[in-house]
């Protein structure tokens, strides 16, 4: 049955872009950059620091104000009410500072909102979403917990939590794992995976290079605002690294047949 | 992993936590309302007061002294106070959440000082210019401190900087008002102190009024509230569209402040601290939160002004201040022991 739907979903684009700008203010970060990223795949945005992840992604949200065209699904990006991105698309921001005492299940009953009528209260459903979203991200033991008092990590699987609730079709990840030790990062993104086999779809800025290698289908590398080369991860090369970082890099094959690249 | 039984005990706890606030603070409201209406210059007993403000008291009754004390003086000015602070409070819980900052209250934003301003310029021309033109200049400031937030780099930190900014500027304009008064001088100060005595059974329903104004929105806005709350941007990417919701909050808080202060003067503190303080008990989700921000900021007030009164018609806003900044202090330092 898997396979019937990837054979669907391949090749079909989710987000078709051309001559796409953005940036901040008169501060142009994205220049002129044309593309796709395909629905059903996890899709890795690499490159450095500086080099324009954040920005698409959040251009990708309808955050920022942009140039050109971008196109999610057959809809133009400026033209999709946020209510509907609410519906839709689950964003992870890069930096959470939860301001406000929240109990971490009020934080995850918010990913609910965009459902909600405006006095509707959470009936079953929502109920079960939440704490099943809560399970999936590991927060399930942390519901009654002030989300002030948490660590940086259990913050942004509380976040994680949260979109999960949303119940998205796609994820918008800035640096999923940029708080998590190696083990939930692990786990975050095997989750990652299983939801992409369901059939949603995944675009993440990755700043860790050899986890977006292993977990990853796609890689989209953005240096200085433009694309430098994109494609299936296994495409990935010395040269593409060494053009991307200004490095050299090493590929490391273990026995099973894994890859990791590090600087030489 | 918690299931759905636990989760509900969990609830029934956290409701039944916050239905006994509710009944405390709504039985503190009644004795103070039986105290404020009985007590004074001129003691009724209880039963008398209630078969005074029994609506089906006879015309011949009506026009008694103590009738008219009880019906058109001590009614209106105890359920003036009750609006005033709980609509201060509510104010300062709306813009404490949607703006994400704990010092976010209608005086600290401007909003105050613009309405003064406002206020005393019309007091200049004619008293019942006051009302109008006080929310002209709470809308004045509100948009100078978001014209000077925008340019700023926007965002909610900067909302509340900006504030300070004009609350500085509009202070400095109101008391180059007062010296330029010379023969109304007494009556703007008078008014800008902030007191409840003398007041109208038409303030008291205007400022009710007022607070409705700005309660219902907030209320159905609760849970957008939340989400902005949460974090900066937060509220967009849960598919909301912030900058409406920002405007539509402002512009009523604006409008409620302008009438708590063209009525009554500048009465602080209750915004600030009453939000605060109910934090601590319930929780900082915004429904809840509205409601007994309403019940303790009235209750606060109302005290605040018996207090005021007994004192020989002190400002209420220096006993406000007076009493309820050390004990705030007290609530903050001790939360830290708690958490």
């Amino acid at each position: 049955m898997l396979d019937t739907y990837e054979q669907e979903t391949q090749c079909m684009s989710l987000y078709t872009f051309s001559g796409l700008c953005a940036g901040y203010g008169t501060k142009t970060i994205i220049d002129n950059i044309s593309g796709n990223i395909e629905s059903g795949r996890i899709t890795a945005l690499i490159g450095p620091n500086g080099g324009g992840k954040s920005t698409l992604l959040r251009a990708l949200g309808g955050l920022v104000d942009y140039s050109g065209s971008l196109e999610l699904g057959t809809r133009e990006v400026k033209n999709i009410s946020r209510r509907d991105f609410g519906r839709t698309v689950g964003f992870l921001p890069q930096t959470i500072n939860v301001k406000t005492a929240f109990s971490v299940y009020e934080i995850i009953s918010l990913g609910r909102l965009p459902f909600r009528g405006i006095l509707e209260p959470m009936n079953n459903y929502d109920d079960k979403i939440v704490l099943e979203s809560a399970d999936l991200a590991e927060v399930g033991d942390l519901l009654f917990r002030t989300a002030t008092e948490l660590s940086g990590g259990e913050r942004q699987r509380v976040l994680l939590a949260m979109i999960l609730a949303q119940q998205p079709k796609l994820f918008l990840l800035d640096e999923p794992t940029s708080a998590l030790d190696p083990n939930h990062a692990r786990c975050i993104f095997s989750l990652l995976r299983r939801l992409v086999s369901e059939g949603r779809s995944v675009v993440a800025a990755a700043h860790d290079l050899n986890s977006a290698i292993s977990f990853c289908d796609d890689f989209i590398a953005l240096k200085a605002g433009e694309v430098i080369a994109s494609g299936p991860v296994s495409m990935l090369d010395g040269k593409i690294l060494h053009e991307l970082y200004g490095t050299k890099f090493q590929c490391y094959r273990s026995k099973e047949g894994n890859t990791a690249w590090h600087p030489e | 992993m918690l299931d759905a039984a636990e989760l509900s005990t969990h609830r029934k706890r956290l409701n039944r936590r916050r239905m006994h606030l509710a009944a405390f603070l709504c039985l503190l409201l009644l004795f103070t309302a039986f105290w404020r209406l009985g007590a004074g210059e001129w003691d009724i007993p209880l039963a008398r007061v209630l078969t005074l403000l029994s609506p089906l008291l006879e015309e011949s009754s009506r026009t008694s002294p103590e009738a008219l004390i009880i019906r058109s003086v001590r009614l209106p000015r105890f359920l003036a106070a009750v609006g005033t602070g709980g609509l201060l409070a509510v104010a300062g819980a709306v813009l404490q959440g949607l703006l994400t900052n704990p010092l976010a209250e209608p005086y600290t934003l401007g909003i105050a000082a613009g309405a003064a301003f406002g206020g005393a310029i019309g007091f200049l021309f004619n008293s019942y210019a006051v009302p109008p033109m006080a929310f002209a200049g709470a809308m004045a400031a509100l948009w100078l401190v978001s014209y000077i937030s925008s340019r700023s780099g926007g965002g909610a930190s900067s909302i509340v900087l900006a504030g300070i900014i004009a609350n500085a500027i509009l202070s400095a304009g109101v008391t180059f008002l007062k010296a330029i008064a010379d023969d109304r001088l007494s009556a703007i100060v008078l008014w800008l102190m902030g007191s409840l005595s003398g007041a109208s059974p038409l303030a008291a329903v205007s400022i009710w009024v007022a607070a409705l104004i700005l309660f219902v929105p907030a209320f159905l806005c609760a849970r957008q509230i939340d989400a902005v709350s949460l974090s900066e941007g937060q509220g967009t990417l849960l598919g909301i569209n912030e900058k409406k919701l920002r405007c539509l909050l402002l512009t009523v808080s604006s409008l409620a402040t302008a009438a708590a202060v063209s009525f009554f003067g500048i009465i602080g503190f209750v915004g600030l601290a009453v939000p605060h303080l109910m934090r601590n008990f319930i929780g900082p989700s915004t429904k809840p939160l509205l409601v007994f921000s309403f019940l303790a900021g009235g209750l606060l007030l109302a005290l605040a002004d018996g207090a005021a009164q007994r004192l020989g018609e002190l400002p209420v806003g220096v006993i406000t201040a007076l009493i309820g900044g050390p004990f705030f202090c007290w609530i903050l330092m001790s939360r830290r022991h708690s958490v």
